[in-house]
């Protein structure tokens, strides 16, 4: 659902996510934390890969989006690690298109982000892995909920035909929201009593410079 | 309290294990992606909308628009996904599903494929009636009945002057026949190579060496 195709939405939504698009990669760009390039390099590779899985759902099929447990953990970083996997999944396997690039990117990027900014701060090295647990399931629901209410609005801002299948939409991906969140919590729980210095937050990491 | 958080996280190993296991196990390695396959059989339009990989999208509506994108109907796929349009007219024929989600996908049916169908001999009534009644309802038994009706007339009239009739007969023996195969070869491609996997992850590997490799010749300036 996150890759919406060529030849859906409307010209004005398209230019607009685009521009919004581009000012975010810029911005996450400029803040680009070189020291955790390499996690999202992983963290960009598992997102890449992730989409190949789904299951059947209802009139659709989803595949985990991960983006909640990528803001979490990378904080601006990965926005650039999702614009990059995204135009691979694009050129590689046809999922979404180049031209609705700007607009899938922000639909995935900017519920990272709220991740990041609202769920970040309450990690840390220090935290215990059963808070580590909890951030990490309201990361993964809140993600992919955003995502699911962002491609509705996409959608219906595009034609009025879309508005009562978004909700259909928003509704179907209830469960993939719990599962995600599950996952993210394992994750992130995981992290905590393996290594917990990959948990320093997003303010920390500004700070450090 | 440890114990409470180790039965916390391994409740939790356990939960995502069974997840993850029931994803891998209802959809291997299938694709997130609306396909359409369209094939001309006589004047028919038969095709089916489909995930990539996998599941049969019943839930979508195609669309048949001519060759200057004007929508001629509006069909609703069976539960399989299945469809069927009479052509009216040869020409470029698009075939467009599209998912209540926002998923899309076309299919061009060129005038080529349609056009045994429809003969340019505007003389030759019978042979367009016939042409036009055989592919259809009853299944596969017309076609062989045109066939066989074709190589009787080709005998009657000799050697020298086959029936305009049979070359139609072939191409819509012919186009049923590999239809099929035509639509395997289409989902074969659909289905997400080791290659395509390994060349994605590949460049994202790339790409952090490269950023690294950039962040590393600044350095020098900017630590003192």
């Amino acid at each position: 659902m996150a890759h919406i195709p060529d030849g859906v939405l409307s010209a004005p939504v398209l230019i607009a996510g685009a521009t919004v698009g581009l000012g975010l990669v810029g911005t996450a760009l400029r803040r680009l934390d070189y020291d955790r390039l390499p996690q999202a390099a992983v963290l960009s590779a598992t997102f890449f890969v992730a989409s190949l899985i789904n299951v059947p759902l209802g009139p659709s099929s989803a595949h985990l989006l991960l983006n909640g447990l990528m803001g979490l953990l990378l904080g601006w970083t990965a926005v650039p690690a999702l614009l990059v996997a995204l135009i691979l999944q694009a050129v590689f396997f046809g999922f979404g298109g180049l031209v609705v690039l700007g607009v899938n990117t922000l639909n995935l990027a900017l519920p990272a982000l709220l991740c990041a900014l609202l769920l970040g701060p309450r990690l840390s090295p220090r935290s215990t892995p059963s808070q580590a647990f909890r951030t990490g399931l309201m990361a993964g629901v809140l993600g992919v909920l955003l995502t699911g209410t962002m491609v509705a609005i996409s959608l219906g801002l595009s034609g009025e035909a879309y508005v009562p299948a978004a909700k259909i939409l928003i509704a179907v991906y209830l469960p993939l929201a719990i599962a995600e969140g599950l996952i993210t919590a394992t994750v992130v729980a995981f992290l905590s009593r393996v290594a917990p210095e990959t948990l320093a937050g997003e303010t920390q990491g500004r700070a450090a410079p | 309290m440890i114990n409470a958080r180790k039965a916390i996280v391994r409740a939790a190993v356990v939960y995502a294990t069974l997840i993850v296991a029931g994803l891998m196990g209802s959809a291997p390695a299938s694709a997130h992606k609306l396909k359409v396959f369209a094939s001309a059989v006589g004047d028919q339009i038969q095709g089916g909308a489909y995930f990539a990989g996998g599941g049969k999208a019943g839930g979508a509506s195609i669309l048949i628009q001519d060759g200057g994108g004007r929508t001629l109907a509006e069909l609703q796929p069976d539960a399989n996904g299945r469809f069927t349009y009479f052509a009216t007219e040869p020409g470029d024929h698009l075939v467009v599903a599209k998912a209540p989600d926002g998923h899309q996908a076309t299919w061009r049916i060129s005038a080529a494929e349609l056009a045994p169908a429809f003969p340019t001999q505007a003389d030759d009534e019978t042979t367009r009636g016939q042409g036009r009644v055989s592919p259809g309802l009853e299944g596969r038994q017309p076609s062989q009945e045109a066939v066989g009706a074709a190589s009787a007339a080709a005998q009657q009239t000799g050697h020298a002057a086959p029936s305009p009739q049979l070359p139609a007969a072939i191409e819509l023996a012919v186009a049923r026949q590999i239809r099929p195969l035509r639509e395997q070869l289409a989902a074969a491609q659909d289905r997400a190579r080791l290659t395509d996997i390994l060349g994605g992850i590949g460049y994202i590997i790339g790409i952090m060496g490269l950023a690294l490799w950039w962040k590393s010749r600044r350095a020098p300036r900017d630590t003192p």
